[in-house]
């Protein structure tokens, strides 16, 4: 199986030295050569479908076409890379942006233009009660409201700052925490109400 | 449970995710209505082309007329940026086109300072210009 699968990878892999730099393969596709292009996304998809899958509820339809439409924009704006970064610190922000657009375009979250003074009133919300497997939490971050779980995921599973996340959704970095907060508990209601 | 372990179980969601299928063959389709960087720079490089091209058969013209009309010896002035307007009627044109030409090579290479393409066009725009004050000197 194992074999197999190794197999199939390296038969779709694009004919490019393993050993290439991403910063060689980037100026190869800067230039318009796809084969360098397809072999930057062999080597990114998974860390940017991962993200993507995270802030997309884990719905892997949604996350598929996020992923596509990052790499499609990364192919557009290839050129205004600077080498300034990883190529995949840069393919993962800007995929971590179009997710982020998807959910403001989407505007499905009522409870986002709350103020801060009328969130619930969750006590103890940074201490969730018991420990949970990885599918229980998944599902409980899935059921969060598209902000609140966009801050969540960016902050605690990410790693991001508060003042990136407010940069990126275009809030105050005071409402970045709010929102934590907020998803915070609901995620510890959650799963503190399952049986 | 304390935030530590709290957050070291989300944290442990931090991790690459295969996706349940190959997404390269749509993303190859689609890169075929996406313009790459480098097709979107050949096609923002076409006008200033087509201006520098425009100019170049306007000098042509002209400097052929001038021949005709006044043959006269070559003085070998050289010419100078400045703004410039041939009192000859079949030169103005020209020179209002390259004039135009030359602005927006300039303005071009404003968004693309090392582009050695547009310094090419923009030194072959100011060497056309010289050929045209050199030619209404020669015709008096």
């Amino acid at each position: 199986m194992n074999a197999l699968c190794l197999a199939a990878t390296s038969f779709m892999q694009p004919e490019l030295p393993a050993a290439s730099s991403d910063d060689e393969i980037v100026r190869a596709a800067i230039g318009g050569d796809r084969k360098a292009f397809e072999a930057l996304y062999r080597r990114h998809s998974d860390r940017v479908y991962g993200a993507v899958l995270r802030l997309a509820a884990f719905d892997h339809a949604r996350a598929e076409d996020l992923t596509q439409e990052a790499f499609i924009r990364a192919w557009q704006k290839l050129e205004g890379f600077r080498f300034e970064s990883a190529f995949g610190t840069w393919v993962y922000r800007l995929a971590v942006n179009v997710a982020l657009m998807s959910i403001r375009a989407r505007n499905a979250d009522p409870v986002s233009i709350v103020d801060d003074e009328h969130l619930p009133d969750i006590t103890d919300a940074d201490n969730p009660v018991r420990a949970f497997e990885r599918d229980e939490l998944e599902k409980a971050i899935a059921g969060l409201p598209p902000r609140a779980r966009a801050v969540l995921v960016l902050h605690d599973v990410e790693g991001w700052k508060h003042e990136e996340i407010a940069t990126e959704l275009s809030m105050a970095v005071g409402s970045s925490k709010a929102q934590l907060h907020r998803a915070r508990g609901l995620l510890r209601r959650a799963l503190g109400d399952k049986p | 449970m304390n935030e530590l372990d709290y957050l070291r179980q989300m944290r442990s969601l931090n991790r690459p995710v295969v996706p349940h299928r190959d997404l390269w063959a749509g993303i190859e389709a689609r890169l075929d209505e996406a313009p790459s960087a480098a097709t979107v720079r050949r096609h923002r490089a076409r006008p200033w082309l087509m201006a520098a091209a425009i100019a170049g058969v306007a000098v042509l013209g002209g400097g052929i007329g001038l021949h005709l009309v006044s043959p006269t010896g070559n003085d070998g002035l050289a010419a100078t940026g400045q703004a410039w307007k041939p009192s000859d009627p079949r030169l103005s044109g020209a020179a209002v086109e390259l004039d135009a030409a030359r602005m927006e090579l300039t303005q071009a290479m404003q968004d693309s300072p090392d582009s050695a393409a547009l310094q090419r066009l923009l030194l072959r725009t100011e060497r056309q210009r010289d050929r045209l004050r050199n030619l209404e000197k020669q015709a008096g």
